[in-house]
């Protein structure tokens, strides 16, 4: 007979109860484990982003457009390095459903910008020549089983062409891979000068500008020099860091990080009461045991010691049981819609988390019983005053 | 000379609140018990039987006054180190026996040796002595559920002797049990105590139990003759 052989038969001796508790740490910790999946899908891109590259957009919104020579009056700015643009072209394939993210960017420097789009040398400079060429991820080619070469036929819900059609004829000439396992592999890039030859209005023409600024400049002073250089202009502009842009973009959808906060929170809070509410139930039961076994010697501590095993062990199967069905989940997820949540995943540092939350519930859980321990008066309990 | 394992309470005053009163239960009482003893305290319930037992055990301390086994006063001693003397030192055999039902009798056994270096081997080889002692070898794997309320007690008192405490402090043992069970239980007590040379005190109401112990104090005539010396020295 060992100590932990007493707190595993302990833990045990009420297995209904015990199985119940755990299912409701396991279902907190599974909501915990899928929402920080689908959190880290959001912010994935945010956190791969170069924190050296800024977006320029209109004041306004996104929708309003900015001059094309703008680039040129901001590559002139002092720290800045490289600029060059971009237009939201609202794409699809063959029906509305098949929503893709298409953008028309500056053929002659966007992926100098962008180094973690992985694009062969020959088919980066096929694509530069051909007016009509699309980059694509490797994962939409393998989805549609597009080939260099192929003829694809785009429409856009937003961009009419010169024939008065919102069908747009393109040209696979480069496929990418992304040098990141969570980067969105998913994307259509075409040039910019084909779709403003093409598109009907709003012509020279684009949505915002991408700028790479030099290793030594400061952020602030480049993000203000450029927004005050079109301030009093038909087209103020607003310059964020690529981080900042993509995570509002991801904020007008949903504040994914606050309602997983929130939810941790309220689901914590709930798990503790619970864990709390069935270790106390389980002292006040042994209170008998537990007078006599400090009467045989077991000081105080070591009965604490036990119950903060037995509930280690509680919210440690429930969270275990809990996260890992998340992680297999969120791999199906994964693998099944990748198209829809790029990135999705569990990382290492969530399981670490998942690990010191059972530690610290375990301790808060083991803390009443423990005063209800510590107060055990033997005597009183084991035998009346005669 | 004064052997280790006298029992000595001096001059000890106990009381409690109950309320707003306060409830005392002995008056400047003083009693020694001398090592390899077999004492029976007996008398009317609400006497402080009971509270005897606890203050020499440690489970209880005194109002005032001094507890000591042999040379060791334990009435000052912390709870840590009172923890750990009566770990060492005290054997406790309780009316309800408190056997952990999750263990078998051989784990509750093992159960105070948790608290000592011996090594697992060791500690089974212990338990299992305790239990043949009480003529329970054949029962070790049982459950308490599936133990009689003799046979239990049997156990409770092998938990109590194997860590081999000099003292054997038996709370009303056979409250519970039949006359033919409490026989054989006071009769194992009985040879604890001469073949073993354990010092047991028993609290009982059972006057056919007093006849197993070598004294036997009826505590209501005690403290009477007490208060008289008192009363006389003064």
């Amino acid at each position: 007979m060992e100590f932990f052989t007493l707190v595993w038969r302990n833990s045990f001796r009420k297995k209904m109860r015990f199985w119940l508790t755990c299912i409701s740490v396991m279902v907190a910790f599974f909501l915990f484990s899928t929402l920080s999946g689908v959190n880290h899908a959001l912010t994935a891109n945010v956190s791969d982003s170069n924190r050296y590259r800024l977006i320029t957009s209109h004041k306004i919104s996104l929708t309003q457009s900015l001059a094309i020579n703008t680039q040129q009056k901001v590559a002139a700015l002092a720290g800045v390095k490289l600029v060059s643009y971009a237009s939201w072209f609202g794409g699809y394939f063959q029906n509305e459903k098949n929503q893709l993210a298409v953008t028309a960017v500056g053929h002659e420097n966007y992926f100098e910008l962008f180094p973690e789009y992985l694009i062969p040398k020959q088919q980066l400079a096929q694509w530069k020549k051909t007016r009509t060429g699309i980059v694509i991820g490797q994962a939409l080619a393998d989805k549609y089983g597009w080939k260099i070469g192929d003829q694809v036929p785009l429409s856009s819900s937003i961009w009419m062409n010169k024939s008065g059609s919102f069908n747009w004829s393109f040209t696979v000439a480069a496929i990418y891979k992304s040098k990141k396992k969570s980067a969105d592999n998913n994307k259509v890039f075409f040039q910019h000068a084909y779709f403003d030859q093409g598109r009907a209005y709003a012509k020279n023409s684009v949505s915002w500008l991408s700028t790479e600024i030099k290793a030594q400049a400061n952020v602030d002073s480049v993000i203000r020099s450029i927004d005050q250089l079109f301030a009093h202009t038909n087209s103020p502009t607003r310059t964020t860091t690529e981080q900042v842009f993509i995570k509002e973009q991801a904020q007008q959808f949903v504040d994914m990080a606050m309602v997983i906060n929130l939810v941790v929170i309220a689901v914590f809070f709930t798990l503790l009461l619970i864990v709390c509410n069935t270790m106390i139930q389980t002292i006040r039961e042994r209170n008998n045991e537990s007078a006599m076994m400090k009467a045989l010697g077991f000081s105080s501590i070591s009965l604490i010691q036990s119950i903060y095993f037995e509930s280690l062990l509680l919210l440690g199967l429930g969270a275990g049981i809990g996260s890992l069905t998340a992680g297999m989940l969120i791999n199906f997820i994964g693998q099944r819609f990748n198209d829809f949540l790029p990135g999705i995943s569990l990382t290492q540092s969530h399981y670490v988390t998942v690990f010191v939350l059972v530690n610290i519930a375990a301790v808060f859980c083991s803390a009443f019983p423990a005063f209800a321990i510590k107060r055990i008066v033997i005597s009183e309990t084991l035998g009346g005053k005669s | 000379m004064k052997n280790n394992n006298d029992i000595t309470l001096k001059d000890i005053n106990k009381s409690y609140q109950k309320g707003d009163n306060t409830v005392v239960v002995h008056d400047h009482f003083n009693l020694t018990i001398n090592s390899g003893e077999f004492v029976a305290l007996m008398g009317p319930s609400g006497l402080g039987k009971s509270t005897l037992l606890h203050l020499m055990g440690g489970l209880d301390q005194p109002t005032s006054g001094e507890v000591a086994i042999g040379t060791q006063r334990i009435d000052n001693l912390k709870e840590a180190q009172l923890t750990k003397w009566r770990a060492e030192n005290i054997g406790f055999v309780f009316q309800s026996h408190h056997l952990l039902p999750v263990l078998s009798a051989q784990g509750n056994v093992e159960l105070p040796l948790v608290l000592t270096p011996l090594n697992k081997k060791e500690r089974q080889e212990h338990a299992s002595y305790a239990l043949k002692l009480v003529g329970m070898s054949d029962r070790s794997k049982h459950y308490p559920k599936e133990l009689s309320g003799g046979q239990e007690q049997r156990v409770a008192i092998a938990r109590a002797i194997v860590s081999d405490p000099n003292i054997l402090l038996c709370d009303e043992p056979t409250g519970n049990l039949d006359r033919k069970t409490a026989n054989e239980i006071l009769e194992l007590l009985a040879q604890l105590n001469r073949d073993f040379g354990k010092t047991i005190v028993m609290v009982t109401h059972d006057n056919k139990a007093a006849e197993y112990a070598t004294r036997v104090i009826n505590l209501e005539s005690y403290m009477v003759e007490q208060n008289k010396c008192v009363a006389g020295a003064s």
